[in-house]
């Protein structure tokens, strides 16, 4: 269990997809203008990281090490598809609410990262956890950048204003520019942050 | 050599990738198959209940002959609205509109339908503040300015130029359309 747990966790922090690893930046560059959406979002890749895991965990002793890679972004354009033909047919509103970014999560680099530098090579319950862990620190990054990027550059807290309505938003953060100004200083506050840590433990 | 004939050889790599496209293809067919027709029941009723977010007096709504996609919007049996579909080139690809025009040629209301605008940005171009300067409009002050003392055309969104003269196009296309119509019979 210990272990299961050391697993989940490292994606939490210590190997956080976004501020460590620095993958799929470009959703949280181009989908994190407000809080709603980057949960939204992260919860998506949540669930498809962690099916991914468990396909290719399952399936790791069948495919030819030459094609892997296509194989993997097969399952994973699967498991998008099967969820947005699902989504469409029964929960239509959130299937509008996520619109293009459900086709998007197809080619987020940290969902084939985690196939093949981890599910590709362990048994399927520890993949199962390495999804969930990278799926949750992604969500977790998401929302950070979400928060920071609504109520600065918006006034607004999930869609609630918090900021005085004098308050003149900067344009600059709900801007991609912006957006990648904020994720160089999280990275900054994350690598102190992992230090922190590994300076506890030694 | 032999090693890579028995396990490598491209006929063996390409069957393993086939076999795991088939099972892929396999897995959407079964899937489609279930979840289709709730798909196309739950886009009507998502098409009649965004209507009637239109055009809330209405109590029927009837598609209007010789024109696709079309619908008047009736109460008591009269005309108040016609519902039409429009499209513009918007900063991210098309952009689909469901535009609400009274009889006279006005924007009643509009709902986009589909869009690739910049989220934050170009995608405010169906709520407030934007949506309530165009409602109301005729053709004519269907323009985007920015100069904020011009109170009877269209103010731009910030940062989303080409989204806001997107938007207004594509309605004032609709408007256009709803004029010749109603005018030509």
């Amino acid at each position: 269990m210990k272990e299961l747990w050391d697993i989940y966790k490292k994606g939490l922090i210590v190997e956080n997809p976004i501020f460590v690893l620095a993958l799929s930046l470009c959703p949280a560059l181009a989908v994190t203008s407000s809080v709603i959406v980057s949960l939204t979002m992260g919860l998506t890749v949540l669930f498809v990281i962690t099916a991914n895991n468990v396909v290719v965990s399952l399936i790791r002793n069948l495919v030819n090490p030459k094609v892997r890679v296509p194989v993997y972004i097969v399952s994973i354009a699967t498991i998008v598809t099967v969820a947005q033909l699902v989504l469409q047919a029964y929960l239509p509103d959130l299937y509008k609410a996520l619109g293009i970014y459900l086709a998007l999560v197809v080619v987020f680099a940290i969902i084939l990262a985690r196939a093949e530098v981890f599910a590709s090579k362990n048994n399927l319950v520890r993949s199962f956890c390495d999804g969930l862990g990278m799926g949750t620190g992604f969500a977790i990054a998401m929302v950070i950048i979400g928060a920071c990027r609504e109520v600065i550059g918006n006034g607004t807290f999930l869609g609630f204003q918090i900021m005085p309505a004098a308050y003149d938003a900067p344009l600059m953060l709900i801007l991609p520019a912006g957006a990648f100004i904020l994720i160089g200083y999280l990275i900054g506050a994350c690598k102190i942050l992992v230090e922190r840590i590994e300076k506890s433990k030694a | 050599m032999s090693h890579d004939e028995k396990n490598n050889s491209i006929f063996k790599i390409a069957l393993n990738l086939t076999m795991a496209c088939f099972v892929s293809g396999l897995i959407i067919s079964g899937v489609y198959f279930i979840t289709a027709d709730a798909a196309a029941q739950k886009a009507v009723d998502m098409k009649n209940a965004a209507m009637k977010a239109l055009v809330q007096d209405a109590d029927k709504f009837n598609p209007v002959e010789g024109k696709e996609g079309w619908f008047k919007a009736e109460k008591d049996g009269k005309t108040i609205a016609y519902i039409v579909p429009s499209e513009s080139k918007g900063f991210g690809g098309p952009i689909h509109f469901l535009v609400a025009v009274t009889s006279d040629g006005k924007v009643l209301n509009y709902d986009i339908i589909k869009h690739n605008e910049t989220p934050g940005l170009g995608d405010k171009g169906g709520q407030d503040p934007f949506k309530s300067q165009l409602i109301g409009k005729k053709a004519e002050n269907l323009k985007v300015v920015k100069d904020p003392s011009d109170k009877e055309n269209v103010q731009a969104m910030t940062g989303a130029t080409i989204s806001s003269k997107a938007v207004t196009n594509g309605i004032k296309e609709a408007v256009e359309a709803v004029a010749h119509f109603t005018g030509g019979k």
